[in-house]
């Protein structure tokens, strides 16, 4: 008799659950529909950068099954040779790859580690900047290096810090400050130095773009009340400005952290020269040299599909530990 | 929702397996190459009279080499490239159409053209390892040379006259046409000029014609304040080791098969060391750029000349040589010499001025796998069209008072400084008739070279660039020139390797041209075995066995 009783409340639970299930699923379909009729316009808006990344990002996976061929473009996917795990083998075995490996996950710490933080500190050094006309003016040069390729900023480069006919030591010997041309370019510590202090100068002005609109959204009335109660600038800077960014910050940095083990071949090349094989050759010059440059397609997608594999579980361990220490995250 | 997202990622996964597998099953793998008959001669009837005119249009992709030259219009869509259209393409149906491929970048645009269906119907490179690349890869088809010489049978005529057959097979297929190389064992066309005033200012009243004098000069030269870098060179940017001079003469012909090349620098060869170790000596009387290795397209080098800083630079030579007018407008008053062939011998060291002969053909000519049976039928008839003599004039002079006049004896001198529509391209439209041959020849040898010879300088260098073909052909005929070894199999490890080596010879070279000479020997030895463990010992391992095999060309008897 309990036994029965007890079927009968299963019964009736279950099936009070699923009629809030399927009116869940009703209201759901009613809220959607409210949202399409109301917002449509920015629905049509987004049909086409979803066509792009599904056509670039998701068509071209079918194509990764090249890893395991040795593919040849004149024989196409078809007719080139099935050969497992041959390749993936070969670039883990090859002394070259972990060189290169190695001097990508250095090189884009240090500009991570430089680099970062450089467009913050400006973002809050162009904040207090109270004349508008020459705020305006110090944004626009600052964004400017940004336009330029990383070609015309190596060819800047070379022009100013050749060894005896650079610009600058060709100056620093006329003055007499040196006797003979500091190496800029062609020692490969110099050339680290002067690498990623033309990556922060290119990239800084753009990067504030962020955080200063981040800033702009920092409620006023936080820095009227920290005036009243007596702070100074730096401590309204310290106290309110940063805090109040801290979210962007942090995406921006887990964003960052899945480049970790990106390489920027054009600005490789660009910069690089045979005295500095040594520190140049990362990833993207691996590639270059080891897979496109020989038709060795195969081994070019192994190096890039780990790139991106390292850098998407970096980014979901950012996340993961982002949210961790109580911040929102970014997926 | 969690279980539907992984019912249809497995299916997403399963889908994609399954495509790769289906295609794996596909695979055909390989060529289905086969030797051609080769006739010995061509019959009468075969050629332009046997010709008929397409039913429907065929159409022809054709590739042409695109320099970037500053001035010159478009090389795939020019008023030639209209001409070839309306003189030949039209009559016959057949639309050709050109193809750019940058000079610097021959290998990766063809990848991109394979990669992506698009290969032109020619496949056509200057050298062997490339053009075997694409036959090994698929794709190029195999030809029937019986075929080809009835469609174009003066191209064919060409080919035994030069005997070129032994050059069309690799890997069990006959694959290749090859186009003709006017007095390929001297290189002729190719001049270096030195500073004659420099010179007569430090009393010399000729050229150097040894390697004492050359040093003697440069030494004086320097001391006089003429220049203080007198020598100028560039990083190297091809595999071309120049160590022809110094190699053992006869030279071990193991040794060549394994090392002389144009894909891979033989770093490891001695003659290469014997050269490095001249350049070291030369870096360290100061004589070159500190900078030089930061020239990676010779833009210094050649400016470096032209602006009268340096004594010696060479080029290929045409009506108009840029370089060559710019010097004389920068440097009013100079005078300039042909350079002998001689100054690089050193008694010891270089006992003969050997050198790199040309291949004894021009373009190594293929055809794409995707092209039909009209295609490549619609291409041996622009070859044989393009061949006869009259439409190669027009190609390589244009118009009569337009773009050239005649001389004296009735040859044609083109007018380099035309720049109106009808104006040839780089090297009187060379990157299109290297089809048929490799440079213009306009009767004798004299009158090729008065043909090719500069105009409009306050020099007329006409009879010393004669006289420097002459001294040319002495050395070749002595034996001193020969060209490198051609295989008729795919030496795999090139493909894999030649890349990396070339970036480790750079690093290499340069290292050791700017150490200080007591290091050189022990870093020598270090970058050895490294570029040895590069790759570079396969290779050779590779390009030994195929001569072993008897499958390379051999060396000529050595005097």
């Amino acid at each position: 008799m309990k036994k029965n009783k007890k079927n009968q409340e299963a019964v009736t639970a279950a099936s009070s659950i699923a009629i809030s299930k399927q009116e869940r699923r009703e209201l759901n379909r009613r809220e959607w529909k409210k949202c399409l009729k109301r917002d449509w316009q920015l629905y049509v808006l987004l049909i086409f950068p979803i066509i792009c990344v599904i056509l670039f990002k998701f068509a071209a996976y079918p194509g990764m099954r090249m890893i395991f061929m040795d593919y040849k473009p004149a024989l196409g996917y078809d007719r080139s040779k099935w050969v497992g795990f041959e390749t993936i083998l070969k670039v883990f075995k090859d002394a070259d790859f972990f060189r290169a490996l190695k001097n990508s996950i250095i090189f884009n710490f240090l500009d991570l580690l430089i680099s970062f933080p450089m467009p913050i500190v400006l973002a809050l050094m162009l904040n207090e900047l109270r004349f508008p006309k020459y705020k305006k003016v110090t944004q626009t040069l600052l964004y400017l290096p940004h336009f330029l390729s990383w070609v015309i900023v190596a060819s800047i480069s070379y022009v100013f810090f050749k060894p005896s006919t650079g610009l600058v030591n060709v100056l620093l010997m006329d003055w007499g400050v040196i006797s003979e041309g500091i190496p800029f370019l062609t020692e490969k510590w110099h050339w680290a130095v002067t690498y990623l202090l033309m990556g922060v100068w290119q990239g800084m002005g753009w990067g504030t773009i962020i955080y200063l609109a981040a800033i702009t959204s920092i409620n006023g009335e936080l820095y009227e009340a920290a005036t009243v109660d007596g702070a100074n600038r730096w401590q309204k800077m310290w106290h309110i400005t940063l805090p109040g960014i801290k979210g962007t910050t942090i995406t921006l940095l887990i964003m960052q952290l899945g480049r970790i083990m990106g390489s920027n071949f054009e600005r490789l090349d660009s910069f690089g020269n045979v005295n500095v094989k040594d520190f140049q050759y990362q990833l993207a010059i691996y590639i270059y040299e080891k897979g496109l440059s020989g038709g060795n397609y195969s081994r070019a997608t192994v190096v890039s599909l780990f790139q991106s594999l390292v850098g998407m579980i970096l980014v979901i361990a950012a996340d993961k530990f982002a949210k961790l220490i109580g911040e929102d995250g970014l997926i | 929702m969690k279980k539907t997202f992984k019912r249809v990622a497995a299916l997403a996964l399963a889908a994609i397996m399954a495509v790769g597998a289906l295609s794996g099953c596909n695979k055909g793998g390989g060529s289905n190459g086969k030797i051609s008959e080769k006739p010995t001669k061509v019959e009468a009837g075969w050629g332009m009279e046997s010709w008929k005119k397409f039913d429907e249009q065929v159409h022809i992709t054709v590739p042409v080499y695109d320099r970037s030259k500053e001035g010159y219009p478009s090389v795939a869509d020019n008023y030639w490239t209209k001409w070839v259209q309306s003189e030949f393409g039209d009559k016959w149906n057949i639309k050709v159409e050109y193809v750019a491929i940058p000079r610097g970048d021959v290998m990766n645009a063809y990848n991109l053209l394979i990669s992506s269906d698009d290969t032109p119907t020619i496949m056509m490179e200057y050298d062997y390892p490339k053009v075997a690349q694409w036959a090994s890869d698929g794709a190029m088809q195999t030809i029937d040379l019986v075929e080809f010489a009835k469609i174009a049978p003066t191209y064919y005529q060409k080919m035994i006259d030069n005997n070129q057959l032994g050059y069309t097979d690799i890997s069990g297929g006959t694959y290749f046409v090859l186009s003709e190389r006017p007095y390929y064992d001297t290189t002729y066309t190719f001049v270096n000029f030195v500073r004659m005033d420099w010179l007569r200012k430090v009393g010399y009243d000729h050229v150097p014609t040894s390697y004492a004098e050359y040093t003697d000069a440069l030494t004086k030269i320097v001391e006089a304040g003429l220049t203080d870098q007198p020598i100028g060179i560039s990083l190297p940017t091809q595999a071309y080791a120049q160590n022809f001079s110094f190699r053992d003469y006869p030279v071990n012909e193991e040794e060549w098969a394994m090392h002389s090349s144009l894909g891979t620098a033989s770093l490891t060869w001695e003659p290469t060391y014997q050269m490095l170790k001249r350049q070291n000596a030369e870096y360290n009387k100061g004589w070159i750029s500190t900078e030089y290795d930061l020239d990676t397209d010779e833009t210094q080098k050649k400016a470096d000349f032209v602006n009268g800083k340096t004594f010696m630079y060479g080029g290929y030579m045409a009506a108009n040589v840029d370089w060559l007018t710019s010097f004389y407008e920068n440097n009013p008053g100079a005078e300039l010499a042909v350079a002998s062939n001689y100054w690089v011998v050193e008694k010891g060291v270089v006992d003969y001025p050997q050198m790199r002969s040309d291949n004894p053909f021009g373009m190594i000519v293929g055809f794409s796998s995707l092209a039909t049976e009209d295609q490549l039928k619609a291409a041996w008839m622009l070859m044989e069209w393009m061949i006869q003599a009259d439409n190669l004039y027009v190609l390589e002079n244009g118009i009569k008072d337009v773009t050239y006049t005649l001389d004296d004896q009735g040859l044609p001198v083109v007018n380099a400084d035309y720049r109106g529509e009808e104006m040839l391209n780089h090297n009187c439209n060379i990157d299109m008739t290297c089809l048929v041959h490799a440079s213009k020849v306009t009767g004798t040898i004299e009158q090729s070279i008065a043909a090719i010879a500069p105009q409009g300088l306050p020099q007329d260098f006409t009879q010393a660039m004669i006289d420097n073909y002459y001294e040319l052909k002495k050395i070749a005929t002595e034996g001193h020139s020969y060209s490198d070894p051609i295989f008729s199999v795919t030496i795999e490890a090139e493909s894999e390797y030649t890349a990396t080596l070339l970036s480790l010879y750079k690093e290499y070279s340069v290292k050791l041209t700017k150490c200080k000479p007591d290091e050189f020997d022990k870093l020598y030895g270090e970058f050895k075995e490294a570029y040895l463990k590069a790759g570079y010992q396969q290779i050779i391992d590779e390009r030994l066995q195929a001569y072993k095999d008897g499958n390379s060309t051999k060396l000529p008897v050595q005097k």
